[in-house]
């Protein structure tokens, strides 16, 4: 019995050959392969044709395992002797070697895998570290050139210009402006990404920061003839612990943004307090307009950088405004969300926690009235109008009003808004520029001052040139224009004017 | 007058032996990978100017440490084609360190390196990875049959030489 049963499992698995010293096939019981006698086992598969040579000396015992064979898997084993012809005996195991084949295809399959991508992980980031502070020290690299440019377009804006010569010098200073915003937020930005920001945590009046966006903003709202307001909760302290020029670059990224997607309606800002504990403190802003919206499955991707939601050409943009806007909030230790229905609008909610001095007392402000420097009191409101269509004289009479809290400015880009405006307002002061798209200063001042029933007859009007060339002085006389402040104009310049006109 | 050589392919898994041979031997390619255990024997004449060589190729299965290879399977060899796989540092990054083995050991035997799926890298690749890929003799792609045929002429002539 037993010996039937080795006969049909053990047998059949193993061949024993008797080869020659020249590797002809002298015995064979034929058990796996059919071997004839007198041929060159060599000819029978190559790798017989390997082993032949290293059967020369005797007593020898080469073992071989794991062979294909034909279609079968072998071990060989293979002895050489002194007096005798070498014997080859093969098994046959390509049952067992198959389920190790499973195994390793498994393992190797799974290892090549996880390896391809670690590699591409990781070379995904070095290429994306390059990028960073590749960028970073581009970025910075040209912003040497660009504030030559800038302060030379600013030389050149001093010398004598023409009237149409100043104007195509603002142009080019405003597309400096441009670029040096979208430069400094790549910047700020590759900054982040490489881990070279730094917040820097001042003690700072919360109020002052509100108002002075709330007059940039409602005056930049009011051009497109959106409401901007801000609702503030009264139990925020005036004085706050925080980095003030970033949170107010959080908040105009963000307002900015929204008054750019807001063709009617409003734009407001809600400041509100979550907890306030020992000297810490957690406050929510929140940014909502009535603005296009952004689809649901855009929101996740108005954080990411040089992704623009609306890729509309009527909103230009780099994208990195919101993605600056995020890092900033997250490097202060917040957490902003964007929620929005297309067509409705959009709300945009951040936290930041911050601290607030308990007993604090402010600096005393030196008194710059003493000082030679002019000051309006809060008092007093007076509503200006600027008439002006570049982008940068207007970026700057808005920041020196907006130092002062005294002030309501309405902005018209041209004449034709500007009689629109003061329609509807009644101004107590009109900054113009002398040359606008539409009309010349001369033309527009004499327009304002023969208004129906005089409104605008006493009213002072200022015009900006940027020339006191030729019959310029007695031209603006005689349209009525009260007096002339020459472009460009230091801060102090501007505020005297005012101050003159205003008493 | 025609010899016989034995020739064995050296390298980690899956980095292309198998697929080097098939593309050699029998001209095919193909996507799928089947890990090899153990080794399959070929053979292929070569036919240089002056004789004729029946190459004996071993493509034995693929091992991260070349040490840990069956020594009967390298017995008695007459050449190595040591493959590596451009795409995959794990099989490259320790190339000097398995020359040296093999220099040890089987001090006479040529070594022909290649770095394979060539097909599959960027020249920034290359550039990148220099140092490590200078090594290499020849860089093939079985898939397109890249200097495949070079390869084993380049260690037949270094045998016969
Ligand atoms: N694109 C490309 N793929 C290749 C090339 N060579 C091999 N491959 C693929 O790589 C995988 C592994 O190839 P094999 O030839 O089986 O690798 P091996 O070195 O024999 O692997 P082991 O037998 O496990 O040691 C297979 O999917 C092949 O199709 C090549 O030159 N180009
Ligand atoms: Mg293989």
């Amino acid at each position: 019995m037993l010996e039937t049963y080795k006969k049909q499992y053990l047998y059949p698995k193993v061949q024993f050959v008797v080869i020659t010293k020249n590797g002809k096939v002298a015995e064979s019981d034929d058990s796996l392969f059919p071997l004839r006698r007198g041929t060159d086992i060599t000819g029978f598969h190559p790798f017989f044709e390997s082993i032949l040579p290293l059967t020369d000396r005797a007593g020898e015992h080469l073992s071989y395992s794991c062979v294909h064979i034909k279609d079968r898997i072998c071990d060989v084993d293979c002895r050489t002797f002194k007096d005798k012809d070498p014997l080859i005996v093969i098994h046959d195991l390509t049952e067992h070697y198959q389920s190790l084949q499973t195994v390793a295809q498994k393992r190797n399959e799974t290892v090549i895998e996880t390896e391809v991508l670690t590699l591409q992980n990781t070379y995904l980031q070095e290429k994306e570290a390059f990028k960073r502070t590749f960028i970073a020290n581009f970025s910075h690299e040209i912003r040497n050139p660009l504030t030559g440019v800038f302060s030379f377009t600013e030389m050149l804006e001093k010398t004598q210009l023409s009237d149409e010569q100043y104007d195509l010098v603002e142009i080019i200073k405003s597309l400096c402006q441009d670029l040096n915003i979208m430069i400094n937020d790549i910047l700020d930005l590759s900054k982040i990404e490489v881990g070279k920001f730094f917040i820097n945590n001042e003690i700072f009046d919360f109020n002052a920061l509100l108002e002075s966006i709330n007059f940039i903003y409602s005056t930049k709202a009011r051009q497109k003839n959106l409401q901007f307001h801000i609702h503030r909760d009264e139990n925020i302290p005036q004085y706050i612990e925080g980095d003030r020029n970033r949170i107010k670059q959080v908040l105009a990224n963000i307002i900015e943004n929204a008054i750019k997607f807001t063709d009617k309606g409003q734009v407001a800002l809600y400041v509100r307090l979550n907890n306030k504990r020992a000297n810490k403190i957690n406050i929510q802003f929140e940014v909502t307009d009535t603005g296009i919206g952004i689809a649901k499955e855009d929101i996740d991707d108005i954080f990411t950088s040089f992704t623009q939601v609306h890729k509309d050409s009527k909103y230009p943009g780099t994208g990195l405004g919101l993605a600056i806007v995020k890092n900033l909030v997250n490097l202060m230790e917040g957490d902003i969300s964007a929620g929005s229905e297309p067509g409705k609008g959009t709300s945009i909610r951040f936290n930041l926690r911050l601290k607030f001095p308990l007993h604090h007392k402010p600096r005393q402000i030196k008194n710059q009235e003493e000082e030679g420097n002019i000051l309006f009191n809060n008092r007093n409101k007076y509503n200006v109008l600027l008439i002006e269509d570049n982008k940068i004289s207007q970026i700057i009479v808005l920041k020196i009003l907006a130092s002062q809290g005294s002030f309501f400015l309405d902005i018209a880009e041209n004449g034709s808004q500007a009689l629109d405006r003061i329609e509807e307002t009644r101004y107590d002061l009109i900054l113009m520029d002398i040359r606008l798209p539409d009309v010349t200063g001369y033309e527009l001042a004499t327009v304002i001052r023969n208004t129906p029933e005089k409104k605008y007859a006493g009213t002072p009007i200022i015009a900006l040139s940027g020339s006191m060339m030729g019959d310029g002085k007695k031209k603006y006389k005689k349209a009525g224009i009260s007096d002339i402040l020459q472009k460009p104009f230091k801060e102090q310049q501007l505020l005297k004017k005012l101050k003159k006109f205003l008493k | 007058m025609t010899v016989s050589k034995k020739i064995v392919l050296l390298g980690h898994f899956g980095v292309g032996k198998t697929s080097l041979v098939r593309r050699f031997v029998e001209n095919t390619f193909s996507d799928n990978y089947k890990v090899t255990i153990g080794v399959h024997i070929l053979k292929k004449e070569v036919i240089l100017p002056e004789n004729q060589v029946n190459l004996i190729i071993w493509d034995i299965e693929g091992n991260e440490d070349i040490s840990a290879t069956r020594s009967s399977y390298l017995m008695g060899s007459h050449g190595f084609i040591y493959v590596f796989d451009t795409t995959r540092r794990s099989t490259f990054e320790h190339l000097e360190h398995d020359l040296d083995h093999l220099r040890n050991h089987y001090n006479n035997v040529p070594v022909t390196v290649v770095g394979n799926k060539n097909d599959l890298i960027t020249p920034a690749h290359l550039r990148e990875n220099r140092p490590l890929f200078k090594r290499a003799d020849f860089f093939t792609s079985a898939r397109t049959g890249k200097n495949v045929e070079l390869i084993f002429e380049d260690v037949t002539k270094k045998m016969m030489s």
